[in-house]
């Protein structure tokens, strides 16, 4: 799966889980930058991007995750 | 030692003068041996507990460092969490455990003799081990490298102006500063003794002077009507706010002038729009200390199980946070209270929102008043299980609140309006840095004489209204 596909993909998981339909994703992007993304909602994402995938994370990847491109990195290696 | 101690005013200015004229390359260790000494003056024999932790922390993270199997350095990681734990379970709940023990072979007719030990929890015992696993699970997690040098790891452990009450730091924020070379700067010796002089104010004369006021009225419950018991309650999580808070800030104020920089421990908590903002805001060390390592495993592992997965997560988290606070039937309501709450608060979170974008709520005043204060009142009804010792007594409480009402208790008039005035500062204080951040400045004033007269004021404050005698801190007991 391609990078641009993966984007697309996760727009529509992000606009779901945060109720927001205006949401653009971008590389840099962490939770700062999105409304009711707080550890609460953060598993209920995680959980979607599992199930959408048919991947599973490790905690480990969890934590070192930085912003929204090294979940797209995580997502695309575990993909192939 | 404590930071109010007569003692501290004496070791506290010869230890910035020793540090400074150290050579960077040692000043590690005038810090490390200075936080021994600090706490060596509580008790000498909790020292070795101390030593212990340390000494188990260095040794089991090593393994993990030197092991390349996952599975052992999971193993490593688990037997290091158990054993340093031990204490603190030993000191903390043996007593508790053996009493409960007792009543039930009572109750079973059963006649055994326990021993009974008279423990004193050894202070701060819960602050530096929380630090040590903290760490531990860090390493493990490959978030910090593991620390060669076992006298920096003793230090970031023991390090005097943290390890009483916190805030319960990182090792991936301390550890590098505690490696780096320092040199003194007059900037951060200023920042660091105004934040001090905030964090006297806000413990000596609003912590304990409002504690003399609410210890009156908790002390005789049977005593007292509803409304004065009301007004204790709305009035005891200031109490809390102004003891850790004011301590948190003499630890960050020290800390900044040894030239380290400490996270932050309280936002303006009382200023929350509801109960999850809130424990974003409140003892931020702790909650995030407790997210890290308890909600997020927890949540992570229950996450097929979506919202009910982060509801039972955050039951298992603010109970275990509860039974932190105390091994009590009290302090078990306080963590499920709180629990429900937040996991409402998740539950509606959706609803909420759409709720709040159709009326447009967010931009009316009389709705965020609405918000700050429902959420006020709920964290000052679930601390009054917390201020009471037995169930029975915190539903006394709660009924003549409801059906007992009368003339407030004063007490000493000049306590009274002591309470009031620290209060009504403090608030004043919170409010303007809140909503008008730069409109009313003090203590950061361009003015010279401004500045001056602030600080004179506030100094002058302290010696007349403050309690000097002495007056321990609350968290010292967790």
């Amino acid at each position: 799966m391609e990078r641009e596909e993966i984007i697309t993909k996760l727009t529509v998981i992000f606009r779901t889980v945060f109720n927001n339909q205006s949401i653009v994703i971008s590389n840099e992007m962490t939770a700062n930058d999105v409304e009711n993304w707080d550890s609460l909602t953060h598993m209920l994402l995680i959980n979607e991007v599992e199930n959408s995938f048919s991947i599973k994370f490790k905690l480990k990847d969890l934590l070192n995750m930085k912003n929204v491109g090294e979940l797209i990195d995580i997502i695309k290696t575990k993909i192939s | 030692m404590t930071f109010t101690s007569f003692s501290f005013l004496i070791f506290f200015p010869i230890l910035i003068c020793v540090y400074w004229l150290t050579s960077s390359k040692y000043r590690w260790f005038v810090l490390l041996s200075s936080s021994y000494f600090f706490y060596i003056n509580t008790k000498p024999i909790f020292a070795l507990l101390l030593m212990g932790i340390t000494v188990s922390t260095y040794f089991f993270t090593k393994k993990m460092h030197q092991s390349n199997s996952d599975a052992l350095k999971k193993k490593y990681m688990r037997y290091n969490i158990v054993l340093i734990l031990m204490p603190l379970f030993f000191f903390k709940y043996f007593n508790a455990i053996n009493a409960e023990l007792i009543e039930t072979l009572k109750y079973l007719h059963l006649s055994v003799t326990l021993p009974e030990f008279s423990l004193l929890l050894p202070i701060g015992i819960s602050f530096y081990t929380f630090m040590a696993i903290g760490y531990t699970i860090d390493v493990y997690n490959e978030e910090v490298p593991f620390e060669n040098n076992i006298g920096i790891l003793a230090l970031f452990i023991s390090f005097f102006p943290l390890i009483l009450s916190g805030p319960i730091e990182r090792a991936k924020n301390m550890l590098p500063q505690f490696r780096s070379q320092k040199v003194f700067e007059y900037e951060n010796f200023v920042k660091g003794s105004r934040i001090m002089l905030w964090g006297y104010f806000m413990k000596l004369v609003v912590a304990d002077r409002l504690g003399i006021y609410i210890s009156a009225i908790f002390e005789n419950i049977a005593h007292h009507n509803g409304t004065t018991l009301l007004f204790g309650s709305l009035l005891y999580p200031f109490q809390l706010y102004a003891d850790l808070g004011g301590y948190s800030l003499i630890a960050i104020g020290t800390s900044k002038i040894l030239g380290f920089n400490v996270m932050n421990n309280f936002n303006r908590p009382f200023f929350s729009k509801s109960m999850s903002e809130f424990w974003r805001r409140w003892h931020i060390s702790l909650i995030t200390w407790l997210t890290d390592y308890i909600y997020t495993p927890l949540s992570f592992h229950f996450r097929k199980y979506k919202i009910s997965g982060i509801v039972i997560s955050l039951m298992i988290t603010f109970l275990i946070s509860g039974i932190w606070h105390g091994a009590t039937i009290n302090f078990i309501f306080w963590g499920l209270f709180q629990g429900i709450i937040v996991s409402y608060e998740a539950i509606t979170n959706k609803r909420k929102t759409n709720l709040e974008l159709q009326y447009n709520l967010n931009k009316k005043i009389w709705y965020s008043c609405f918000q700050i204060f429902s959420t006020y009142l709920l964290f000052a009804s679930s601390q009054i299980f917390g201020k009471t010792t037995t169930i029975n007594e915190s539903f006394l409480v709660f009924n003549k609140i409801l059906f007992s009402h009368g003339k407030l208790f004063i007490g000493q008039p000049s306590t009274f309006i002591f309470c009031i005035l620290g209060l009504l500062m403090l608030f004043i204080n919170d409010l303007t840095d809140e909503y008008f951040p730069n409109l009313f400045l003090f203590f950061n004033n361009k003015n010279k004489t401004i500045r001056m007269l602030s600080y004179s004021i506030i100094i002058i404050i302290i010696l007349l209204i403050g309690v000097l005698d002495g007056g321990q801190f609350i968290y010292f007991q967790f």
